[in-house]
């Protein structure tokens, strides 16, 4: 188990090295001087000189890189002298824009991303186990037909379309909802639920209707299994039956993908925060690709990473409390 | 003996199993239909340029008479213009015709769908059949750079790179971003059905009597992946029709003035209370080509599973 | 002497595109207290759907005609509920297939434990007690530690040996045995064949042995029903089926059988 979880670690520490060093190459070699940028239109050449001697941005590809990663796990110092500044611990840099910590903006925007991921996990886990075992268990009647089809049209309707749909319908035809706006919890509970309802109804459609028809092709399958043959030559009840019999090795596959998903989300639902301009991780992502930020477009991407990464290692863990037929091995 | 039987059976199945599917699909309303719609997306994309002959407007032609300038840009008529002179309505402001947009857009979409499949299959199934077939160190490399692809961010990663590549040939290089991101996918199946069928008996028949790798390959093992890679490769294109759309949607994708159905929902943002048509036009060309596209992924992927039952 | 199963005139149909079909056509026989009655056919022959229709098994869909009466309470129409009953308690059943016909999430105690409390209620530590005695009875080693072992963790014999005590933990009546060692290595055949044999004699209980191999039934059972197409061809004691078989089929069902006695020649070719 320790061994197992060792390599796990490694392997982990290995792939986001590898996401670090690819984002910066493809950075370093591409875009326009960030010192540039920086320094806007009233602009001298010693400025720009100081500017990248402060950044560290005349120094080789090799030592912004390590000097990046240290920054990290120790905490880097930019400048000398009079204007040295020390960045803490997990320093992630300086803003270009704002010059605001990178770290401190993750901090702050992680909640938001966090609050709409949950959120909309919650009601697509519903709906779509719900609708995905009724169709299963009414196979070929006309509900099975109707909600397959709904889920079929509602996982081909792209997010940002919904969003508009939604908008239109409910804020400015049926206005039963405020124009969306950033709302804080401490606003008024009732008040932050009406803002962040529309995220999570465009965001928990697709999901919803994939999952649904994973349910129902799960379900359809285990109930032609032989042990579900068994479980009925034995007498159980038809609650017991579905319940213990069917529903745990249906839904098993069902949990793993969710994981993945939920964890995707975490790092950021960039197109569903920027349509609602809710300031979450994803908002940034998009804000900071749109006025090549570096610092902070590093930041999201190995964010995204982490969590799509941990979130593997944790789905395996997991799954080998659900299947007892997997266990961990070390490779 | 048996094995000559087996084999020669399985070379035997593909004709008829087209002819079975296809027969299938015909039956089937919904396949029916989506691939009507298809055909007329198809034609549309075709024709753009006889579409604008017709109604005498270019994609990129303003017409001011359109639309009401004391009111912002706001379409003459109830419909965002919809009338005799622009059948599906005009732009707000600048008075596009909202036809010929659709009808460039969506050669511009299906082409990069259409591409990015392309090249997603092949890297897919060139990748994972060397994966699957040799296994070993081959596998082991192929297999870690599937694992950090997927791990990657690649919504955010497309959108990075392609706002700080240069302008240039923005079609082209969302075609390679796309299928940079999007092969591991497929190499994955690829891989898995290449190493059950590379130890069936018929390809171990084939390798004992002598037949080279590339006979292997082409004659045993390719032939007997190809429906799943169709049914594959179809349910590939409505997510990278989206895909295209959602990246033109977020600014990084075709380069204005090029029309594309994505841009063309991105600049309606800020229009939808006023001018609900100019979203929900493209919006629903967007939303029935995707559906289209999958429900026909599903009915192909039906028709050939029935057929593996039987 | 009252028969405990009594098979008369079934006939399974099933809807098709091509319209109905029967799969099982007018079979009808009977089980006595305490003996084995071996079904031969080969595969799509009915065997199954003949025991599934006794078990109230058959798939959605099927409709059933005539009668199947155990200890004179009429099987076909029965209500799910007093189906329910019936089924773990009275009759049984064991399939060909022991490791899919296991639940692979759930421990193999705990799949003996639901059937034993669903009958006969009680603590689950009392049923624990039971599950313990039943896998002692099959002969599994270290009953109490193997009932909190999964089905993966088993050997294919062990497995079915768990299914029969599965069966058999309500003491029924009637065990249907559906090709139990059709999916087993030869060795362990014999030790599974043994194995139901002495726990049938030793509870009196009536068997059903569905099997595709005549060998089999030979050892097995007091009188043999053979089944092609879903007719019913040949129906009589085992001496009799075996010594002057009436139809041609069962004939060349026999011929099929290697003997010892037989020239190698004549086996390879």
């Amino acid at each position: 188990m320790a061994r197992y979880l060792a390599g796990r670690a490694a392997g982990v520490v290995l792939i986001l090295f590898l996401v670090c060093l690819f984002t910066f190459v493809i950075f370093f070699t591409l875009s326009p001087d960030p010192a540039v940028m920086i320094c806007g239109k009233t602009c001298t050449p010693e400025r720009i000189d100081q500017i990248r001697d402060v950044l560290g941005l005349d120094e080789p590809f090799l030592a912004q890189f390590f000097g990046f990663l240290a920054g990290i796990f120790a905490g880097r110092d930019y400048g000398a002298g009079a204007n040295l500044v020390h960045c803490a611990a997990p320093c992630l840099g300086y803003s270009f824009q704002t010059n605001q910590s990178v770290w401190d903006m993750v901090v702050e925007r992680l909640p938001v991303s966090a609050t709409v991921a949950v959120g909309a996990a919650v009601l697509w886990l519903f709906l779509g186990i719900v609708a995905g075992l009724l169709s299963a268990v009414k196979e070929g009647t006309w509900w099975d037909r109707a909600a397959m089809g709904l889920a079929l049209g509602g996982s081909s309707v792209p997010n940002y379309v919904l969003a508009l749909a939604l908008q239109y319908v409910l804020v400015v035809q049926l206005q039963v909802l405020p124009f969306p706006q950033a709302v804080a919890f401490s606003d008024g509970p009732a008040l932050w639920f009406q803002s962040y309802l529309m995220p999570w109804l465009v965001l928990a459609t697709g999901y919803a209707c994939l999952y649904a028809r994973l349910t129902r092709a799960n379900v359809i399958d285990t109930l032609a299994e032989n042990f579900m043959r068994t479980a009925r030559s034995k007498g159980l009840s038809p609650a017991l039956t579905m319940r213990r019999h069917a529903l745990r090795p249906a839904l098993t596959p069902i949990a793993t993908i969710f994981g993945m998903d939920f964890a995707a989300l975490l790092g950021g639902a960039l197109i569903t925060e920027t349509v609602f301009g809710l300031n979450g991780v994803g908002k940034m992502a998009a804000d900071s690709i749109a006025k090549n930020d570096q610092p902070v477009i590093m930041a999201v991407t190995l964010l995204a990473a982490f969590f799509v990464v941990i979130g593997n290692v944790v789905v395996d863990l997991v799954y080998t409390r659900l299947d007892p037929r997997v266990r961990i091995t070390a490779r | 003996m048996t094995v000559a039987a087996h084999s020669q059976q399985v070379a035997g199945a593909p004709a008829t199993s087209g002819r079975r599917v296809a027969g299938a699909l015909l039956h089937d309303r919904a396949a029916v239909l989506s691939s009507a719609f298809l055909a007329l997306i198809v034609l549309m994309a075709i024709c753009a340029p006889l579409i604008s002959a017709i109604t005498g407007h270019g994609p990129n032609d303003f017409d001011t008479a359109a639309v009401n300038t004391d009111l912002g840009g706001v379409p003459h008529g109830s419909l965002g213009g919809i009338g005799a002179e622009h059948p599906l309505g005009v732009e707000p402001q600048n008075g596009r015709d909202i036809l010929a947009r659709i009808a460039y857009g969506a050669r511009v979409s299906l082409l990069i769908a259409l591409a990015a499949t392309a090249l997603t299959t092949l890297l897919g199934v060139v990748l994972g059949m060397l994966a699957g077939f040799y296994q070993g160190w081959a596998d082991q490399v192929i297999c870690r750079v599937m694992d950090f692809l997927m791990a990657f961010p690649a919504l955010i990663f497309m959108i990075a790179i392609l706002s700080s590549l240069p302008q240039g040939n923005r079609s082209v290089l969302l075609v390679v971003v796309i299928s940079v991101f999007g092969w591991p996918y497929l190499a994955r199946v690829v891989r898995g059905q290449t190493m059950t069928l590379a130890n069936r008996e018929f390809v171990e028949a084939a390798r004992a009597s002598g037949a080279s790798t590339g006979a292997l390959v082409f004659k045993e093992i390719l032939p007997n992946l190809r429906s799943s890679l169709i049914v594959m490769t179809t349910l590939a294109v409505p997510g990278y029709v989206g895909t295209e759309a959602g990246l033109s949607f977020l600014g990084v994708g075709v380069a204005p003035p090029t029309p594309s159905w994505g841009q063309m929902i991105a600049s309606s943002v800020g229009w939808y209370a006023v001018d609900p048509m100019y979203f929900a036009i493209p919006g629903t060309f967007l939303f029935l080509t995707v559906l289209s596209l999958t429900v026909l992924g599903d009915r192909l992927r039906a028709a050939f599973d029935s057929g593996e039952a039987a | 002497m009252s028969e405990l199963l009594v098979v008369e005139d079934l006939t399974v149909t099933f809807p098709t595109t091509r319209g109905p079909v029967d799969v099982v056509k007018d079979v009808s026989f009977t089980v006595g207290r305490d003996e084995t009655v071996g079904i031969v056919g080969e595969s799509g022959s009915g065997k199954s759907m003949t025991s599934l229709a006794i078990m109230g098994l058959l798939p959605r869909g099927a409709t059933t005609r005539g009668s199947i009466r155990l200890d004179g309470t009429e099987v076909l129409g029965a209500s799910a509920r007093e189906l329910r009953r019936l089924r773990g308690d009275r009759m049984s059943m064991i399939f060909q297939d022991p490791l899919s016909s296991l639940n692979p999430y759930y421990t193999v105690g705990l799949q003996i434990e639901e059937l034993y409390r669903a009958h006969r209620g009680g603590s689950r530590a009392a049923a624990r007690e039971v599950v313990t005695g039943a896998l002692r009875q099959v002969g599994l080693p270290d009953p109490e530690r193997r009932a909190r072992h999964y089905p993966h963790q088993f050997s294919g014999g062990q497995r079915q040996r768990i299914m029969i005590a599965m069966a058999l933990v309500c003491s029924p009546s009637l065990l249907i045995a559906d090709e139990p060692t059709t999916a087993l290595d030869v060795t362990v055949q014999a030790q599974i064949l043994r194995l139901l044999a002495d726990l049938r004699g030793q509870s009196g209980m009536g068997m059903v042995f569905i099997t595709h191999d005549l060998a089999v039934i030979s050892s097995i059972a007091t009188r043999v029903l053979v089944m092609r197409r879903g007719e019913q061809v040949e129906y009589g004691t085992a001496e009799q089926v075996f010594a002057e078989p009436r139809h041609d089929y069962t004939r060349m069902l026999l011929d099929s059988i290697p003997r010892i006695d037989d020239p190698l020649d004549e086996v390879s070719a």
